[in-house]
């Protein structure tokens, strides 16, 4: 028992902590015909958002109770050619204004029932790795030791317009921090920190319920 | 015993042969240039059409366009073929932007179309730039182009320089060949979008198009 102590404490450090802030400016609430987009932000020179982290957030707000209508990304993005992209997209809630003011783009956004644009902005950074670990092969096998540790820290910020009235209604912030290890023993024991998934489920969550107006 | 001896020592031979051979082929492959083909999908722009029908020449060197990336010893490191994409890319673009698009193979048979405007694309300048050599966690492609339209007769009508940019983060089990066809197809979707809005914008194209 004695000798499972530190490798208990250790899968227990390897948890994640996780902060959500919700700034609302505006009423919010959604029919059953109405969708919502979730889009990731590009155009900044030293980080993009991940689509797979806007995939995520996505997928989580279409399951579960109260679940949303969420137009896929790329579906989204491809349909709105050229306007949505890194260097075209609306930056500002004026930009937008302007951009509806184009019939092809209000007519596309009318056939999707876009009511609410997300968008997700911000990234994962792993900083602190300490450590080693060394791996030898020979005749009789192989095998690795040493330890290896490392933080992760999310930061992510969802901005939610109001397609009918133009106006920004909202921002969800989220910040979720986690250390991982990988000590090894002949063989490599990842104990990962599920820091971006836990930011994206913890997102999701309270978008799905600011959208719902609750 | 010497029989057997010499049995062995050309069963060693035999089987040493091949195994060099594979060996250095592989130690030859590991070094040689990667041979990168971009490939992408390219969505039709959502913008109102021109009325104009149009030629368009895609020239030899625009068709086999390929940028060879060296390495900081001088050796070829990756050859990067785009000349196919970017027809692919102009053939989803042009289209959705004039009322009546052509292909010719050259600017004389263009002009013997009797269309409105020939245009004709030029790739410039290729640039990639990769993390080991940035120290930044992206792939980036900068692509600057040379357009220029002449009208149906050959008269000289806009020859203006675009540039497109494109990047994509690394990311763990994703191939440097991978990372770079990526970025790649961001620059060529950021050519179509800018060329699409900005067509109609550049001063000498709207002076001809207010004229007709």
């Amino acid at each position: 028992m004695k000798a499972l102590l530190p490798l208990l404490v250790v899968l227990l450090a390897s948890c994640t902590s996780t902060t959500v802030d919700e700034f609302r400016q505006g009423e919010t609430g959604i029919n059953s015909d109405e969708s919502i987009v979730i889009l990731g932000r590009r155009h900044s020179s030293d980080y993009e958002t991940r689509a797979e982290f806007v995939d995520c957030v996505g997928e989580r707000m279409t399951t579960g109770n109260d679940s949303i209508s969420v137009i896929p990304e790329k579906e989204f993005v491809d349909a709105m050619f050229p306007w949505f992209e890194p260097r075209t997209a609306p930056l500002r809630t004026q930009d937008l204004e302007r951009l509806m003011a184009e019939p092809v783009v209000a007519e596309k956004m009318a056939e999707f029932g876009v009511r609410y644009m997300v968008w997700l902005d911000g990234f994962t950074e792993t900083s602190g790795r300490t450590g080693t670990i060394s791996c030898t092969v020979g005749p009789g096998g192989a095998g690795c030791f040493g330890f290896g540790s490392w933080e992760d820290d999310s930061t992510f910020d969802a901005r939610v317009w109001d397609v009918a009235s133009l106006q920004n209604v909202g921002t969800i912030s989220t910040d979720a921090s986690g250390q991982s290890y990988l000590p090894a023993l002949v063989i490599p024991i990842p104990l990962i920190a599920r820091v971006e998934a836990n930011a994206c489920v913890r997102l999701a969550d309270q978008l799905k319920q600011f959208v719902n107006g609750e | 015993m010497i029989f057997n001896e010499c049995m062995m020592k050309n069963s060693i031979r035999s089987i040493a042969k091949p195994l060099c051979t594979a060996f250095c082929a592989l130690v030859l492959a590991s070094c040689g240039v990667s041979k990168v083909v971009i490939e992408g999908s390219y969505p039709s722009p959502n913008v109102a059409k021109l009325p104009l029908s149009l030629a368009v020449v895609y020239d030899e060197p625009l068709r086999n366009f390929s940028y060879i990336e060296y390495s900081e010893t001088g050796a070829e490191e990756f050859n990067i073929a785009s000349g196919a994409s970017h027809v692919a890319l102009f053939d989803a673009v042009l289209p959705a932007m004039f009322e009546s698009v052509v292909e010719a193979v050259s600017l004389e048979e263009a002009e013997s179309l009797g269309v409105d405007a020939i245009f004709v694309p030029a790739i410039d300048e290729f640039q990639l730039a990769l993390p080991n050599k940035t120290k930044l966690d992206v792939y980036e492609v900068w692509i600057r182009y040379n357009m220029r339209l002449v009208s149906g007769d050959g008269a000289p009508i806009a020859d203006w320089v675009l540039t497109s940019y494109g990047k994509t983060p690394t990311e763990s089990l994703r191939t440097a060949d991978a990372a770079i066809n990526d970025a790649a197809v961001v620059a060529l979707r950021d050519l179509a979008s800018s060329f699409s809005l900005s067509f109609a914008q550049v001063p000498e194209v709207r002076d001809w198009l207010a004229s007709r």
